[in-house]
């Protein structure tokens, strides 16, 4: 193992979690506080925690269907995030439409406007669902650094 | 100090309540909405799941030479609201406990439930119909044990509407020579729009 990839692996932390809300319904937003603050799902095992500030996530979860008066607002806190970031769909708004699909305020799916890695349909999904949907994020993540083949 | 020691007691005891899942089992409700199928044995391709359809994730399109339909769910746009499976007459839609959504985006398109489902020649005059299903052809005629279900399950409704007619043809004698006077209409004349 090369002295970059070694230092690379020691300097590695857990991935921290950052929620944008784009227009949900809140459903699924939670589903997601369930699964941080509940002990019985409790996503911090893994490392994972929720950060209060789009620039310190390595993960972004996206719920809602991205609306009009919302979408400028989601881009901008997206960008602050620092790349290699994965971004996680969660619920069908956000990956198709959903219910809401077509409404005259909807500008989603949300791939339209941002690259998706990982979607957790479902509405909302259950929190198993979500944590499934978290640990590929973090081995895709991982992949994106190059630590995880 | 007391209290907190029975915590840690309990807590000793009885382990931690966190779910191992991902790293180990979780439980699944029985009835817990997940993906939804379709039986391609009994859809009859009514489309009132895809009219009753919250979230416009089923499609229903007819084959180009009309030899059938494919009926297709997304899953990824499905609410798992469950009103398919309420309103579907012959119980073709069921919904699974099967929550496992989480996929990676390029497979986005392909969470599909999809089936082909082809249509037979009716048994009296070849025209393409879908048969009724035989459970719901044996319900439908329970109470009349004359019929033999699994043979009017085949007829399209034409045919089935002569075979009614040919069958009551000789059991009901007519009751009167008089022509029936029209009847006079009470309802008001449809509105045009
Ligand atoms: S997917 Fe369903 S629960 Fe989640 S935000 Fe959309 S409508 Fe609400
Ligand atoms: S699944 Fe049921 S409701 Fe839908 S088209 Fe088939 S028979 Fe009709
Ligand atoms: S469960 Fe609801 S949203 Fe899903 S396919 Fe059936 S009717 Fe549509």
């Amino acid at each position: 193992m090369s002295l970059d990839k070694t230092l690379k692996k020691l300097s590695v932390r857990s991935p921290w979690l950052f929620r944008i809300n784009a227009g949900s319904c809140n459903g699924c937003d939670v589903e997601l506080a369930t699964t941080a603050c509940i002990p019985r799902y409790d996503v911090e095992r893994f490392g994972c925690r929720y950060c209060g500030s789009p620039r310190h996530a390595d993960v972004v979860l996206i719920t809602g269907p991205l609306t009009t008066k919302v979408r400028d607002r989601v881009l901008r806190v997206w960008h602050e995030i620092p790349n290699p970031k994965i971004t996680v769909a969660v619920g069908i708004c956000p990956i198709s439409g959903g219910v809401f699909r077509e409404g005259y305020s909807i500008e989603g799916p949300i791939d339209r406007y941002l690259p998706v890695d990982v979607n957790v349909p479902g509405c909302p999904p259950r929190p198993q669902a979500i944590l499934e949907g978290v640990v590929l994020a973090r081995s895709i993540w991982l992949k994106k650094l190059g630590l995880e083949e | 100090m007391a209290g907190f020691l029975k915590v840690l007691l309990r807590n000793v005891l009885e382990g931690p309540s966190t779910d191992p899942f991902p790293l180990g089992k979780t439980f699944t409700p029985e009835r817990l909405r997940g993906r939804a199928r379709v039986d391609p044995e009994l859809c009859m391709g009514c489309g009132i799941c895809r009219n009753s359809c919250t979230a416009g994730a089923i499609n229903i399109t007819p084959l180009d030479d009309g030899s059938g339909y494919t009926i297709t769910i997304w899953q990824n746009s499905c609410c798992l609201c469950a009103s398919c499976r309420h309103y579907c007459p012959t119980g073709a839609m069921s919904i699974t406990n099967d929550w496992h959504s989480a996929h990676p985006e390029e497979e986005k398109f392909n969470r599909l439930e999809r089936h082909t489902i082809k249509y037979e020649p009716c048994a009296g005059c070849g025209t393409l119909i879908r048969p009724v299903p035989a459970s719901l052809a044996r319900r439908l005629y329970a109470a009349t044990p004359e019929i033999d279900p699994e043979k009017i399950r085949r007829l399209c409704p034409q045919c089935r509407r002569q075979e009614d007619a040919s069958r009551n043809a000789g059991v009901i004698s007519p009751t009167t020579t008089e022509t029936v006077a029209a009847r006079e209409l009470t309802s008001a004349a449809p509105t045009t729009y």
